[in-house]
């Protein structure tokens, strides 16, 4: 339902802090104003921009608070200690993390370790999600509630969790339908309740 | 058996899904005169069940589930080559690749023409008349620049904003997409993925 | 009255800037991703941000090559271009999958009601009307005439109306019911303002089209 590569244009619009090498006025995209530019000096721009300018070599990408080993060390803790989803520092952690990374990571320092940390947290959460999904089936849930689960993370089970409370709805639901059987002396009554059969090709 | 020919058709779109088997006209004709038989020796026997053998009831029922069956085969049939050759519109535009219209047959060659061009009236009208062709744009856009290497002595390439860059063979660079991609179709650069 | 009336237009425009209807764009965007049944066409909104694109393209033309800002500019009309025309695919991928449904369902709503948008309507009706003439030609008309018609209760397909879909809540709302599947029995669930959940999209769907809830 969901591209990853549109996953990843999503998280693109979260903002991230860069320190341009270059001065300039204030420019007014359609999504808002960005800047000014003052060389040296922080300056709030979306991923998608901080990227482009990156490969321009026109500024430095500031890794977000968050993307710190100690931080995501603490997150998989806290993670681990709750029954439900912890709050992710981003709605866009992974996917996130992964365009920085990917635009700049070697101006990080310990990127490797992050990346490890980041994997860590991701696996947990898919478990915890695993488990509660196979619970939710096996209880023959309706309806439940997924406070904190990032976009990325709903999309990994977007194709079959879904689909699988689909099937249970429909085996919960059929009814066995029997068409009268042909008993009339009347030939066009007979067609019409022909008619009315069910085939699947 | 009834409807095995008609079921034939849709196995053979099933076995090729990525290309367009040449359209069926035999098989399809085929289908067609079962069908006729079938309603033939129906109307025979309803006429002596009207007048009051049922013996044949269980006949004549059999025989019109397998007229549906068949019937539904077929639409399937046409529909599912629909979908393609509509792919397709979506894929090369409003002129069919003579490979693939060499499989079409005569109505299915006027079902594209009319379908393309009763989808451009739609795409001509967005936006107040603007038009918008949603034909493109049919990815996320990625960034602007990629990397490239150069596998010939090309020479200097002068970019849209008046940068002048030197392409040796080997060398690297970050371009933007838009101006290279003509050259990566013509072997000059070749984009580096990571 | 009037004064009234021209206070909340003033408001209005203060309120209406390219940046709002760009995030009611991307909000129609995932709600017709992820529902599985055509929604009201937004077409003010889709016509609206052309507008803007065009009027933007307009102004970089006019700016040198070499400015600084036109990649920048030109890397957002991108992916707004891209929402816009993905989010049209998307209704026409369904306008085709569901034509005799859709079309149906239209039939019953007044003119100004209706979920298509004019141009969509009509892309609907000559779709339809070119399918069945296929058909016709092809097939249909060499059948015996007892089955010879194209029987579109049976033959059509419709929107799966069950399917779960996921959602974050805009504001609180109580009292959602949704069917359980055993027949007759219901659960009734709160969404929290905020909060997400994966439910069955047809409890839900007059809570999309409202905007109390936004599929994700």
């Amino acid at each position: 339902m969901m591209d990853p590569a549109e996953v990843e244009f999503i998280a693109e619009k979260q903002m991230v802090e860069i320190v341009p090498n270059f001065n300039f006025d204030r420019v007014y995209l359609i999504s808002g104003e960005i800047g000014p530019f003052r060389a040296g000096l922080p300056v709030k721009v979306p991923i998608w921009m901080a990227i482009n300018l990156r490969q321009r070599q026109k500024c430095r990408i500031l890794v977000p608070d968050w993307m710190d080993v100690e931080k995501l060390e603490q997150a998989k803790e806290d993670e681990s200690a709750s029954r439900y989803f912890t709050k992710m520092p981003s709605e866009h952690y992974m996917a996130e993390a992964q365009l920085i990374l990917s635009a700049c990571g070697e101006d990080v320092p310990r990127a490797d370790e992050i990346r490890t940390a980041l994997k860590d947290l991701w696996d947990m959460r898919m478990s915890k999600l695993r488990s509660s999904v196979d619970t939710f089936i096996k209880t023959g849930g309706t309806h439940a509630r997924l406070d904190h689960l990032t976009l990325m993370e709903m999309n990994s089970v977007r194709p079959l969790l879904p689909h699988a409370l689909d099937q249970l709805h429909r085996l919960s639901t059929v009814r066995f339908v029997f068409s009268p059987l042909v008993n009339s002396s009347s030939c066009f009554d007979m067609h019409i309740s022909i008619l009315y059969y069910c085939f699947w090709c | 058996m009834f409807g095995d020919k008609a079921f034939e058709l849709i196995k053979e779109l099933e076995r090729c899904p990525d290309s367009l088997p040449a359209f069926n006209d035999e098989g399809v004709r085929q289908v067609l005169e079962e069908m006729r038989v079938l309603f033939e020796q129906n109307q025979k026997d309803v006429n002596v069940s009207v007048s009051g053998d049922a013996n044949y009831f269980a006949g004549v029922q059999l025989r019109h589930t397998s007229l549906e069956r068949n019937k539904r085969c077929l639409l399937a049939y046409l529909y599912n080559r629909l979908q393609y050759i509509r792919q397709m519109r979506w894929e090369f535009g409003s002129i069919l690749p003579p490979e693939i219209k060499f499989n079409l047959c005569e109505p299915e060659v006027k079902w594209f023409g009319n379908y393309s061009k009763y989808l451009a009236n739609y795409m001509k009208t967005i936006g107040d008349g603007y038009g918008l062709d949603l034909t493109q744009d049919t990815k996320p856009p990625k960034s602007l620049y990629i990397e490239v290497r150069c596998l010939v002595d090309y020479g200097k390439l002068e970019l849209e904003d008046g940068e002048i860059v030197l392409l040796k063979k080997n060398s690297q660079h970050l371009l933007p997409r838009s101006e290279c991609e003509p050259l990566i179709r013509q072997g000059i650069l070749q984009h580096i993925v990571h | 009255m009037d004064v009234d009336l021209e206070l909340e237009d003033s408001d209005n425009e203060e309120t209406i800037t390219a940046q709002s209807v760009l995030a009611k764009l991307e909000e129609a965007w995932m709600n017709e991703k992820f529902s599985p049944e055509i929604l009201p066409h937004r077409t003010e909104i889709v016509d609206c941000m052309l507008e803007q694109i065009h009027q933007m393209e307009e102004n970089l033309n006019k700016l040198k090559k070499s400015d600084f800002r036109v990649v920048i500019h030109r890397m957002e009309l991108d992916r707004i271009r891209y929402i816009i025309t993905s989010y049209l695919r998307s209704r026409l991928e369904k306008i085709e999958l569901y034509t005799s449904h859709i079309l149906e369902m239209e039939s019953k709503r007044p003119v100004e009601e209706r979920y298509l948008s004019p141009a969509e309507y009509k892309f609907a009706q000559e779709h339809q009307s070119h399918l069945e003439n296929h058909f016709e030609t092809v097939v249909l008309r060499h059948m015996p005439y007892n089955i010879r018609t194209l029987d579109k209760a049976t033959m059509s397909v419709a929107p799966n109306l069950f399917s779960q879909v996921f959602l974050r809540a805009n504001k609180t709302v109580n009292g959602v019911i949704v069917e359980t599947g055993v027949e007759g029995a219901e659960e009734e669930v709160e969404l929290d303002g905020n909060s997400q959940h994966i439910i069955q999209y047809k409890a839900i769907a007059e809570l999309v089209k409202s905007g109390s809830v936004q599929l994700i």
